[in-house]
């Protein structure tokens, strides 16, 4: 089943980049990302061709296969045929262990798309699953760093403590949308 | 008789007074659609102003629509048409059903039911394809609606499909339902059912309903809809982050997710990730126990129950064994308000009681306060009861109001301390109206006369009163800014408008919906994101018109308006895109009467207009903008922000309301319309152009048309 992931069949791959691009696919089934370093292990003989594995994999015609390159020189892959791009940049933000980055981020996105404030408890969940420890000091650590001063806290009328990006949100707006969601909605079914 | 299509083409009429039953014809009012439209018609022809709810000469009207029967997704609606008893005006309005009754009836050869007169003793209508019996119900009398529906199935069989009032109705509690199945009710007519004598309808069918179309052509358009559909009120994306989406909202109804469970099914059942390309797992996307309820619901939800060819299943169906204890099957169904509704009256909050935890006795409170509502067939005028009591409770109105002795027996002690008991003494009040207290079910419009409610009340922002006739906010200023609060001044009870909430509610990004919106309204500008509206444009006023006459639409057809129009999907393939076009290609394929979506929305616009003028008529006033359309105060006043500083409209934050833009939004819907700028009111023009010219006369002679 394809979901919003994509092509709807696979590309026929030939060749070396065939084995590398099923692994990739099957990773992806499963709802993990594939590191390249974890593909230079698997395919050594491949890995050390001219370009190595990324040029075989960008030279391999496989249309659903992604590529995400993080911060510490770590690369990912996934085939957009079984993960949204949406969802595979959450993985990646939780492989990355930038637990920070993770959470403003993502708050971010939410402040600027929905728009809605996030709810402090989503990363305690799938596919994040922080742990309330990691939350509470995520949170007392992004209070004084200065790439994460945008990020604010409210809260709604019932105590349930929602973040925001003040680039996208101003504090009252954000607040009226966090009473919203927590106590808002359920009053009018 | 001619082989019709869609329709069945019959009408079953009914006096109860001379025990009279004809038939008549359907397609004489195909211009009205079927169901709702049709009702405003056989109204306005049949029933005189100044008629009141209870009167024998009340009609009450049971619809279905052309679609109903058809298999097409979300059409097993019920729309009630009748005089409504807690109006100051008894002003026309529909309550709605969902469950297997409309269905039912189609296969029995009827598109709708039509009653007057009023039984000499209480009796039942049953009804056997043509067969159609006025039965004796003396001995169902004084029953709740679960013992009617029994004794009527011990007649008909488990198979018929009954539609009956509870203690409430009968004793002409305004505020009481009509219910068929286990939770679907229709709220506002159980008393006009009631003063008719009228206790029961049973149905049993074993015909079809006709399409004219090409069968291929009907599978494609299915499937089509079915690629479409999203969850519960056409929400597209889901709860949680999935593989499949791209987006994903906490607040959506699209709940299914891994780890979910039906937990009290055996074995229990995994709602799962639920992929918009399978058809089969639709039913599970909305698990709405927890939606509703809670978490807590999890563990005791059977399986998720709904209506006659729907697929989204949002009626919750949980087994609470503990249920046992306070004198009820432990089994227990309903979906939203019929949720909400039991909790508002406990408005001090559920709390622990009688030794269960607080997780537990939420869920077992609420359920016994929905089994009592739906066994006596109260209403609680969505959801506005509650906030009625508070009222009149914490004001120290009901202290000087009730009797002391009859203030003293009500245990008040219960609703302080969170025990939902409390409510089986409140719902008993009300049904068998016990003393002064029991008119709290009158109707907030009512009610606020007799125990004289202040100003602090009718402009209390808490108490969520829309209009001064005495319905409550049902997806108003808060949803959509002056497209929800101007679909709300049109209406003569509580909106129950969800056309637009089915696109703006569908938690798709604002940016995306804007798209879209502008490619159905002419202009993004129709819709703001939540909570940070801009000034009332003439793109909004068609935006107002549109959910308007689409709901009108939906009430005719009858289509699910919990669920249709489908303005979005879930499909990133068709960029979320749905098709406003569906209702129409359904309607041409079923009756081969040939429909563009455009011309479909006109019909639905001169039922609108109908309903309009009976409003009109009824109230005896040319001015409908002031005597009507006009919202309680704290709608249009400023917010204050926790500073105690006011907040001007128009300010990211508040959703408050501005006077003056207002008064512009109704004229540009009056405009969109063809009514009358000034005064609102249906001009001869507009109601000639719709064919209402018998309409327009009868209006001009009561000096009531513009000039």
């Amino acid at each position: 089943m394809s979901g919003q992931t994509g092509p709807g069949a696979h590309s026929d791959v030939e060749g070396p980049a065939a084995p590398i691009v099923s692994a990739i696919r099957r990773a992806s089934a499963e709802i993990r990302l594939v590191r390249l370093s974890a593909l230079r292990e698997a395919f050594p003989a491949e890995a050390v061709c001219e370009g190595g594995l990324e040029k075989l994999l960008a030279e391999s015609g496989a249309a659903d296969i992604r590529r995400m390159a993080g911060e510490r020189g770590e690369v990912y892959y996934f085939s957009a045929e079984s993960m949204t791009e949406a969802y595979a940049l959450h993985l990646f933000r939780v492989e990355e262990h930038d637990l920070i980055k993770l959470v403003a981020e993502t708050v971010r996105d939410e402040s600027r798309l929905y728009p809605r404030p996030t709810d402090l408890r989503v990363f305690s969940e799938p596919p994040f699953s922080l742990s309330l420890t990691q939350v509470n000091e995520i949170m007392a650590r992004m209070a004084t760093q200065p790439d994460t001063v945008d990020i604010k806290t409210c809260s709604a009328s019932n105590g349930a403590v929602y973040l925001y990006s003040d680039r996208y949100l101003v504090p009252l707006y954000a607040e009226r949308l966090a009473e919203w969601i927590e106590v808002g909605q359920k009053e009018n079914p | 008789m001619a082989i019709t299509y869609g329709y069945t083409g019959k009408i079953l009429r009914v006096d109860l007074s001379t025990g009279k039953i004809w038939t008549d014809d359907t397609l004489k009012y195909k211009d009205f659609i079927g169901g709702e439209g049709m009702a405003m018609k056989i109204m306005w022809d049949e029933v005189a102003p100044g008629t009141k709810p209870y009167d024998p000469s009340n009609k009450i009207i049971f619809g279905t629509g052309p679609l109903c029967g058809t298999g097409v997704p979300c059409s097993g609606r019920t729309n009630i048409t009748s005089l409504l008893p807690s109006s100051p005006f008894y002003g026309i309005s529909s309550s709605h059903m969902g469950g297997y009754f409309a269905t039912e009836l189609k296969y029995a050869g009827w598109d709708m039911i039509v009653i007057e007169g009023k039984a000499s003793y209480p009796v039942w209508l049953r009804i056997e394809d043509d067969k159609v019996k006025i039965e004796d119900a003396r001995w169902m009398w004084g029953k709740g609606i679960f013992d009617t529906q029994a004794m009527v199935a011990s007649f008909m069989g488990k198979d018929a499909q009954v539609a009956a009032i509870g203690q409430a109705g009968e004793n002409l509690v305004n505020l009481s339902v009509i219910r068929t199945g286990s939770s679907h009710s229709a709220g506002g007519h159980g008393g006009v059912m009631g003063s008719k004598n009228l206790k029961a309808i049973g149905v049993k069918g074993t015909g079809s309903v006709k399409i004219a179309g090409d069968r291929s052509a009907w599978a494609e358009l299915d499937k089509l809809m079915m690629s479409i559909i999203g969850a519960n009120n056409q929400m597209v994306v889901p709860s949680t982050p999935q593989p499949w989406a791209e987006y994903s909202d906490k607040t959506s109804r699209w709940t299914a997710r891994k780890g979910l469970f039906w937990g009290a099914a055996n074995p229990p059942v995994e709602t799962g990730e639920c992929d918009p390309h399978d058809m089969q797992s639709v039913g599970f996307r909305t698990m709405k126990a927890v939606f509703d309820l809670g978490p807590q619901a999890e563990k005791y939800t059977v399986r998720m129950g709904g209506c006659a060819h729907c697929p989204i299943r949002c009626h919750s169906q949980l087994k609470v064994p503990q249920l046992s204890k306070y004198g009820f099957d432990e089994h227990v169904s309903n979906t939203c308000m019929g949720w909400f509704s039991p909790r508002g009256v406990m408005f001090k909050g559920i709390k622990a009681f009688d030794g269960m935890n607080a997780d537990d006795s939420a869920v077992v409170g609420t359920a016994i306060g929905a089994k009592l509502a739906d066994d006596y067939g109260v209403w609680c005028n969505y959801g506005q009861i509650g906030r009625d009591l508070q009222y009149a409770y914490e004001s120290g109105i009901l202290k000087k109001v009730l009797p002391a002795s009859e203030y003293a027996s009500i245990p008040w002690d219960k609703l302080e301390k969170g025990d939902a008991t409390f409510l089986v003494d409140f719902y008993e009040r009300v049904a068998f109206k016990k003393g002064e207290f029991s008119h709290i079910a009158d109707g907030t419009y009512w009610l606020a006369e007799r125990w004289g409610f202040g100003e602090d009340f009718w402009n209390g922002k808490v108490y969520k009163v829309w209009s001064r006739q005495g319905f409550p906010v049902h997806h108003s200023n808060e949803a959509g800014g002056q497209v929800g609060a101007l679909i709300s001044c049109f209406s003569n009870r509580d909106a129950q408008n969800h056309s637009h909430m089915n696109f703006i509610g569908s938690k798709l990004p604002i940016a995306l919906q804007k798209e879209i919106a502008g490619e159905i309204f002419g202009s993004p500008d129709a819709l703001d994101a939540p909570a940070d509206y801009k000034p009332m444009n003439e793109y909004k006023a068609r935006f107002v018109k549109w959910s308007l006459c689409r709901t009108m639409l939906h009430n005719s057809l009858t289509l699910c308006n919990w669920m249709w129009p489908m303005s979005v999907s879930p499909l990133k393939e068709r960029k979320y895109r749905g098709d406003t076009a569906l209702e129409a290609k359904f309607y041409s394929l079923a009756t081969g009467i040939q429909m563009s979506e455009k011309e479909l929305d006109e019909a639905a616009a001169r039922c609108f207009t109908l309903f309009r003028a009976i409003t009109q008529r009824q109230m005896g006033i040319k001015d409908l903008r002031t005597a009507h359309d006009q919202t309680t105060e704290w709608v249009v006043h400023r917010e204050k922000g926790k500073d105690g500083k006011e907040i001007p409209q128009f300010t990211p934050g508040t959703i408050a309301m501005e006077e003056k833009d207002m008064e512009l939004g109704r004229t540009l819907v009056y405009r969109e319309f063809g009514w009358d700028e000034t005064t609102g009111a249906p001009t001869r023009a507009c109601l000639e152009k719709y064919g209402l010219v018998d309409v327009a006369n009868d209006l001009a002679a009561r000096g009531l048309i513009p000039v």
